[in-house]
């Protein structure tokens, strides 16, 4: 690196003028963390994380928000990426989808960031990457775990997908829980696509899928459902309900005695923040499979450093957990950071060739990298039976899953 | 609009026609020597668009692209209320229902030449509206303001349900990652050349609408929202009235429906629904409605707040927005155009300019 | 036999729900001709107030009482500074109130961090009747709501305050000139409409959990309901309410849910196309 602190080069006077006439022009702006030190030759490097900070899903947004945060504070005071700093600018995706195109528009072409991460629903995912990767040529990072089958260029995911949920739980339902299966779910993509791809690993272990039934997201009385799943002795129920139906589902379940006649409740998506919104004893034995609890910082001193320091920087409100895609944010991040350093540059296709094969030893549940060539990531994954409102670990992958996708 | 003698447009009059100032009971001397704000308003606003993406940068020109389509959405809406008095609670459907048939034709048929696109657009949303006025409007009995209300609304919600449900439709999800559109070889990509387009399409039918409005046809849509029973009792048949007007602001919304699909890119279930369909009322709500260029106005006030609070208030900014547009209804019911215009310009004048009104014989 | 039974019995309760709901929009609608678009906002409300009840340790039930009181107060108010200025312009009233409503829900979001909470019943637990479980809360539900609608009938038909409403209900401007004063009328019926959408929310919670966006659920189906039943009565709404309640419930049994879902308004609205006045036609009880 070139001493160029007397230089005031073209490139950043012309890239500070922007800066300032954007601003001038916007006001104060989105939120922008610009690091104290920006004496780097080439200026910054830009992250921008494109989440939903409003709206329905906002619990989640703001964790991805946090986690960036620690790991770009973490990143920069180590001396930044390639000796730059790197500049995080975070935009809200509102959960609603036209206005993210119009702030993600704003990360491309005013901020011109050398990567986005975010979106945390499909639809979203879906409503935003056109614009960053074939309009806005930029690389994208989804870190949501999904129903698969997202196989555009340049668009890496680091959240788990039906493979990782199902190829050990499925068994473990089966030995725990029993042979007779019900797959209700929300009426949407990922509930069908996981389904599908349950129904094959049931059927392969020597279960039945006894019923599968979608129903709206807003449908709250679930009492044909229930009596269908007592009626037809169902053992397990694979649960693919998502909130607002999932809470009333349970309970009614629950008051019309499955559990306590010897039925399974399996729900994969089932992180720390959803065990709220049951009494503990309506699911109480519920099982779901995650790549990470926050148990496991019992017995894993990389998760137990990482959720140590999340809780200290950011206490109280926003979780960090499994299901709202900290950790995939987590992961993402890392990898792309492990991927930068390899290629030495932030270009979009020496960074993206780097990261196809990009690994990290250091994550919250454990390592993860990438799977050459299919753009998702392997990653440890984990049982969990809610026992009195918290996780209990009953089972571990014995290695990394393979995401099987692409 | 001095045509006042000539028989109207293939609806139905006695053949005495009636006298402009017995239908509606203003005094069109009152405006005489008034100056007319309303052109120097919409002369004024066509010539900042104009020009606007000289000034701006490219990402914001993006948006406001975004916003001009949204204008023609509103307008839309205000051709049906503002003028004829139905308050259609359902615009989305004819806007979300275009937008997902262009989408289908890029993706399963590969086409996106303009010229094929906003045609199909419009004649999307003219099907629908007329499908659906036919079922609402129509009958022996005259249909309730709220049951119409109702019943568009209905029409929006069952569509997005249906949407959602549907697998070839990409459920939740919608349909994404939709082609440029193109004019000829050329392909158009959002930035300053699509904003022109759309300000070009949006000026076109806007001086179409007002066109149609000036003329006997609004006239008697006017006399329609005012009264309906007197303007029945006239020989109008107030039922077909409805429903062409109501087609065209089908067709109209077919149109905004198919740019957005191609300018955003994708298409999903909340273009249909219930949200989509309140927001454009909220637009006209907040412009004032019956002057065409109030719903604009609305529009691009309301989208540009919403851009420039998300950015600075970040957590709170739908709770300011709801609460501005709380106060304008309170204390400016008939929408920001009325700090400008006065009620006789908002009804819009429909006798002969106040010359030939000195020059005419008694 | 069993599930038929225990089929009614769930059909029973979510219609009862719904009419706990829909009655207070229906009163507001048959008054003063304004649709209530925050309805479900004072839903949410109540549920909200039964959460912070809960969540500072004091017992659940508390909240129930405490919610339709708050939710009827703040009724009231939104009706004399808002609501009452929209009389001659029942479209921006309609209007007023979805932005009032927007403003509620998103607070209610910022207050509740976006989650979903949960709010144990006050009493848990089921009854059994032979081989049969019912939910007690639901039990309870339903004879509340059953409560609830026999008291206000009897407010309405039998006191005199009732007959004012009713008068004032029948032909305003005739009661106004008899010295009724409809003004005080109007607020305190859009308070009791408010209280009771509170109501309905605070018993609501335990079975559907706290969310800011309960409210959006109810208020499409609660306009359905009310045109369903017919504007201008009393018992218009609860036919309505009822009659859509229990079809939304019993048609999941019978078809895919996501096609029942949108079987009930397509229903609703042949209906009311072909039967304009609803249900119940007729002002007044």
């Amino acid at each position: 690196m070139t001493n160029n602190s007397r230089l005031l080069s073209r490139r950043r006077f012309v890239g500070n003028f922007a800066v300032a006439s954007a601003a001038i022009a916007i006001g104060p702006g989105s939120w922008v963390i610009r690091p104290d030190w920006a004496n780097a030759a080439e200026g910054p490097i830009r992250i921008g994380i494109a989440t939903d900070l409003t709206g329905s899903l906002g619990f989640a947004g703001n964790t991805d928000a946090n986690v960036a945060r620690m790991i770009v504070k973490g990143i920069n005071d180590s001396g930044g990426l390639l000796g730059r700093p790197i500049e995080l600018l975070i935009e809200d995706t509102a959960s609603d989808e036209s206005v993210a195109v119009g702030n993600v528009r704003k990360l491309i072409q005013r901020d011109k960031v050398d990567l986005v991460l975010g979106g945390i629903s499909s639809s979203m995912r879906n409503a935003i990457k056109d614009v960053i990767i074939s309009r806005g040529k930029t690389l994208y990072i989804y870190p949501e775990g999904y129903e698969g089958k997202e196989c555009t260029p340049y668009l890496f995911c680091t959240g788990p997908v039906p493979a990782q949920n199902c190829d050990q739980f499925i068994p473990w339902l089966i030995k725990n829980g029993g042979k007779r299966f019900a797959l209700p779910g929300s009426n949407y993509v990922w509930p069908q696509t996981i389904n599908a791809y349950a129904r094959k690993v049931i059927e392969s272990g020597g279960g039945e899928v006894v019923f599968e039934e979608y129903y709206p997201l807003d449908q709250i009385d679930f009492s044909s459902t229930v009596s269908r799943v007592i009626s037809n002795k169902v053992d397990v129920v694979f649960n693919t309900i998502v909130p607002p139906g999932v809470s009333p589902f349970f309970k009614q379940l629950y008051q019309a005695g499955f559990s306590k006649n010897g039925g399974r409740l399996g729900c994969v998506y089932y992180d720390e923040n959803f065990l709220e919104m049951n009494q503990a004893d309506e699911i109480e034995g519920l099982a779901s499979s995650l790549d990470y609890y926050k148990t496991l910082t019992a017995e894993d001193r990389v998760s137990a450093k990482i959720q140590s320091a999340y809780d200290r920087q950011f206490p109280a409100k926003f979780r960090f957990s499994a299901g709202s895609a900290a950790t995939g944010t987590y992961r993402g991040l890392k990898l792309w950071e492990a991927a930068v350093k390899e290629a030495g540059t932030v270009d979009r296709d020496a960074v993206a060739a780097a990261l196809d094969h990009a690994k990290i030893a250091e994550g919250p549940g454990g390592p993860a990298e990438m799977a050459p060539g299919k753009r998702h990531c392997r990653m440890n994954m984990y049982i969990g039976v809610a026992k009195g409102g918290q996780y209990e670990i009953v089972a571990r992958s014995a290695g990394l899953v393979d995401p099987k996708e692409c | 609009m001095s045509n006042v003698s000539s028989t109207g447009t293939g609806a139905r009059v006695t053949p005495r026609v009636v006298e402009v100032s017995q239908v509606l009971p203003v005094e069109a001397s009152a405006s005489a020597g008034r100056q007319r704000v309303l052109p120097i308003l919409e002369m004024a606003l066509l010539i900042i668009a104009s020009v606007a993406p000289l000034f701006l940068r490219d990402y914001i020109t993006v948006y406001a692209t975004r916003v001009l389509i949204l204008c023609l959405f509103a307008l839309s809406f205000d051709m049906v209320w503002g003028y004829a008095g139905i308050l259609s609670l359902g615009q989305s459907l004819f806007f979300g229902m275009a937008g997902y048939g262009v989408a289908l034709l890029s993706r399963d048929l590969g086409i996106g030449s303009i010229f094929v696109v906003v045609p199909v657009g419009a004649l999307i949303g003219l099907v629908a509206a007329l499908l659906l006025a036919g079922f609402l409007l129509l009958g022996r009995h005259p249909s309730s303001i709220v049951f119409v209300s109702l019943g568009t609304m209905t029409g929006a919600y069952a569509a997005d349900r249906l949407a959602r449900g549907s697998h070839y439709l990409g459920g939740q999800n919608g349909i994404p990652s939709i082609q440029s559109m193109t004019i000829g070889p050329y392909e158009l990509n959002e930035g300053p050349a699509f904003y022109y387009l759309a300000l070009a399409i949006l000026v076109l039918i806007y001086l179409l609408s007002r066109f149609l409005l000036r003329s006997q046809f609004g006239l008697a849509l006017a006399g329609l929202r005012e009264n309906e029973q007197r303007i029945a009792f006239f020989g109008y048949k107030v039922q077909h009235l409805k429903a062409i007007i109501f087609a065209m602001s089908g067709a109209i919304a077919g149109v905004a429906g198919s740019l957005y699909a191609f300018h955003e890119g994708f298409v999903w279930t909340n273009m249909l629904g219930v949200v989509m369909s309140t927001q454009v009322v909220l637009y006209v709500l907040f412009g004032g409605s019956g002057t065409l260029i109030g719903a604009v106005i609305g529009t691009a006030i309301v989208e540009g707040l919403s851009f420039w609070l998300s950015d600075n208030y970040r957590d709170i900014w739908p709770i300011i927005l709801g609460g501005l547009l709380l106060l304008v209804i309170l204390f400016r019911p008939l929408g920001l155009i009325s700090l400008v215009l006065d009620e006789r310009e908002r009804v819009g004048s429909f006798g002969p300019s106040s010359r030939e009104k000195r020059n005419a014989a008694p | 036999m069993d599930t038929l039974v225990v089929a009614l019995f769930e059909i029973l309760s979510f219609g009862a729900i719904v009419v706990l709901v829909v009655l207070g929009l229906g009163i507001i609608a048959s008054m003063m001709g304004i649709f209530n678009f925050a309805q479900g906002e004072f839903v949410l409300l109540g549920a909200y107030i039964t959460y912070v009840v809960h969540s500072i340790g004091l017992p659940v039930a508390l909240g129930m009482l405490a919610a339709p009181v708050a939710v009827g107060a703040l009724g009231f108010v939104l009706e004399k500074l808002v609501v009452r200025r929209f009389y001659s312009a029942p479209i921006v009233a309609m209007l007023g109130t979805y932005a009032l409503g927007l403003i509620i829900r998103e607070v209610v979001r910022g207050l509740t961090g976006g989650l979903y909470l949960s709010v144990p019943e006050p009493i848990g637990g089921s009854i059994t009747i032979g081989t049969l479980h019912f939910a007690t809360w639901r039990c309870v539900i339903v004879v509340v709501t059953v409560l609830v609608m026999a008291a206000s009938y009897a407010l309405i038909a039998y006191t005199s305050f009732g007959l004012q409403i009713r008068a004032s209900l029948e032909n305003p401007s005739l009661a106004r000139a008899s010295g009724i004063s409809t003004g005080r009328i109007y607020s305190v019926t859009f308070a009791f409409g408010a209280a009771l959408a509170g109501l309905a929310g605070a018993l609501i919670v335990p079975v559907f959990s706290l969310f800011a966006d309960l409210g959006i659920r109810f208020l499409i189906q609660g306009f359905v309901a009310v045109m369903v039943g017919g504007v201008g009565s009393f018992a218009g709404p609860v036919a309505g309410a009822s009659l859509i309640g229990t079809l939304s419930a019993a048609l999941p049994w019978l078809m895919s849910p996501v096609v029942a879902d949108v079987l009930v308004f397509v229903l609703a609205i042949v209906f009311i196309k072909f039967r304009p006045q609803g249900l119940v036609s007729g002002r007044g009880v």
